[in-house]
């Protein structure tokens, strides 16, 4: 089985997967926008700082100045402490050497230059913009440096490069807090977000959604005066109005159908009671035809009246086995019909029917083998099942060639029932005729039968099975080559 | 040896077929047409005693159950076997029916199957 998924736990893991996303990429956004402030930020404070020194060392002799220099310098410096270090590159020209400043806490280091930079590369990489400059951040030891290069404009020609770096730990420190609080934020408003969406799902539509499945349920089980109340004006709304109105719709057409069974009841009672009837008043006017015809017939010398007369036996047998199955097919079709359950031997009760059709059996040069196996016990009504097996027989010998043939009688046992199996070497039937052959009045053979069977046996067949619990069909490879009847009866325990 | 027979039925034509038809297949049988059970008793009470009774089972006034437990009441009256002879075929009356009398033939019936029924019955 898969596994099941509530409504309410999909939906809120799509809240939760959009809502998360969102909050990422708005968090985000504002990290980048922060950062990219804190960045033009020292780059306009490296642009002012470059304009002063500018005009401080306005003069070319300035530049070998260098405790001047250093002194200014440190002035800067203190004004500015996120200023680390500022390196003044100027063309191969100019003392280079001379020129590397740093400015540092760390008062050893002022004016020491270090081999580590290459300057070089700086000043090539200089444009002739003014207004251009570089930075780039990096991140070492935990702190956030940024490097700003900007032009050193001296009366109007770019003479070098200052390279400013400063720290923006102070910034950052601020800015983290600042994240911080807004991760949280963040966090708590996803929370509140999911915990009222749930609220709200619950609230609106998964509660009416069970309120409908449990309609739906007693709706089912036949309970139509069920009423949805939701009075809510969105779609789960409109849904409840349409489920009540088709409620009401089924309350209707089940009552139709009701009239209609009970007065389709009342027909078939009828029915049977007019077949029941019928019959009866049948029977009585049926019996000098039957019980004198013969006789009549018998003592006729003249062979073309005693030809008429054999007809006339013919036709009136015929009548009185219609009667007879048509009354015994409304019988058990009837309610009032019950049969009379009890433990019988299989086997013997073939062997009893056997028995009693020996003679009718060799007048058709019919061989009967009953495989059986002696141990089958099956809940049954004895004189019905007899019926059940005459009736298949007589099914068997009627479509057999005129030569006579064999039918095999066989039961299997499965759990607990035992399919029995009657299998003949007659006429067989198409595919399209095995569904057929048990509805009433149905006969195989139209031409050469018409008179000899009634196209009842098989129905009432079928009854008698349906009336065990069982079901009974006929399987055949095809017209000429024989077919086999089955049917399945409740086989008692008897272990 | 003559076997006499009573033969009720409200029905004529059934009185007369049996009639006819027994008395044609083998003359030894007087066949005696009863119309009703009332009628039935009426003879019996008058000494015409039988060797065998054919009951039809649904009859107006009394009817073949009602006249077969009379029948099996009196001492001299019980040995007399019992044939129904009926259009009534359901189950439970055909059951009941064979358990109470020596045969039990539904309507309409072949004259010869009567006949071998009845001579199976006397002959024992």
């Amino acid at each position: 089985m898969k596994r099941k998924f509530s409504l309410s736990l999909k939906l809120t893991f799509i809240v939760v997967t959009v809502s998360a996303i969102i909050i990422l990429s708005l968090t985000y956004v504002n990290i980048s926008n922060q950062k990219s402030f804190f960045e033009k930020n020292y780059s306009v404070r490296a642009i002012a700082l470059a304009k002063s020194f500018d005009a401080s060392i306005a003069f070319h002799d300035e530049f070998n100045d260098t405790q001047k220099l250093q002194n200014y310098i440190k002035n800067v410096s203190v004004s500015n402490p996120e200023l680390l270090q500022i390196s003044i590159n100027v063309p191969d020209e100019v003392d280079v050497d001379s020129l590397k400043v740093y400015v540092s806490s760390d008062e050893d280091l002022i004016g020491n230059p270090s081999d580590e930079y290459n300057y070089e590369s700086y000043i090539l990489t200089i444009q002739t913009n003014d207004d251009t400059t570089y930075y780039s951040i990096t991140d070492i030891e935990g702190s956030h440096l940024i490097t700003v290069i900007t032009p050193v404009n001296l009366s109007g020609e770019i003479a070098g490069t200052y390279e400013m770096t400063f720290s923006m730990d102070k910034d950052y420190k601020v800015f983290d807090v600042q994240m911080r609080n807004l991760i949280a934020i963040s966090v708590f408003s996803l929370f509140i977000l999911i915990f009222s969406f749930l609220f709200l799902l619950r609230r609106f539509v998964v509660k009416p959604i069970f309120v409908f499945r449990n309609a739906a349920r007693l709706i089912g089980e036949g309970n139509l005066d069920t009423e949805i109340n939701i009075a809510s004006r969105d779609e789960l709304g409109e849904l409840a109005v349409a489920f009540d109105k088709m409620a009401k719709d089924l309350k209707k057409s089940r009552a139709k159908i009701e009239r209609y069974n009970k007065t389709l009841e009342r027909l078939l009672d009828q029915k049977d009671e007019f077949i029941g009837q019928l019959g009866h008043d049948l029977k009585n006017p049926l019996t000098p035809l039957v019980g004198l015809l013969p006789i009549i017939r018998d003592q006729e010398k003249d062979p073309k009246i005693k030809e008429h007369l054999d007809i006339i036996v013919h036709n009136v047998e015929y009548m009185r086995e219609l009667i007879f199955k048509t009354l015994q097919l409304a019988r058990l079709r009837s309610e009032n019909t019950k049969f009379d359950f009890e433990d019988l031997n299989l086997k013997d009760g073939v062997d009893g029917v056997l028995e009693s059709q020996q003679l009718y059996l060799r007048e058709h040069m019919m061989k009967v083998e009953n495989k059986i196996h002696k141990d089958v016990i099956v809940w049954a009504d004895k004189l019905r099942l007899a019926e059940l097996f005459n009736n298949l027989i007589t099914n068997a010998v009627k479509y057999a060639p005129e030569t006579g043939g064999t039918i095999t009688i066989n039961a299997k046992k499965e759990k607990n029932m035992v399919t029995v199996s009657i299998k003949d070497t007659g006429i067989g039937m198409a595919s399209e005729q095995l569904e057929q052959i048990f509805d009433e009045f149905y006969k195989a053979d139209k031409s050469t039968h018409e008179m000899d069977s009634s196209g009842l046996g098989l129905s009432i067949c079928k009854r008698i099975v349906e009336k065990h619990g069982g079901r009974i069909w006929v399987e055949s490879p095809g017209p000429g080559k024989g077919s086999t009847f089955y049917f399945t009866l409740k086989l008692v325990d008897t272990k | 040896m003559v076997k006499t027979v009573f033969m009720v039925d409200d029905e004529p034509s059934v009185r007369y077929t049996v009639k006819q038809g027994l008395e044609a297949l083998d003359p030894e049988f007087n066949v005696v047409p009863v119309e009703s059970g009332e009628k039935c008793f009426e003879m019996l009470e008058s000494n015409l005693v039988p060797d065998i009774i054919l009951l039809d089972i649904m009859m107006p006034g009394m009817n073949g159950w009602e006249i077969q437990r009379r029948l099996k009441e009196k001492l001299e009256w019980r040995s007399i076997p019992i044939v129904f002879l009926t259009a009534t075929g359901d189950h439970t009356s055909r059951k009941i029916g064979r358990m109470i009398s020596e045969d039990y033939i539904e309507k309409p019936f072949k004259i010869s199957e009567l006949k071998q029924r009845i001579d199976k019955i006397l002959q024992t």
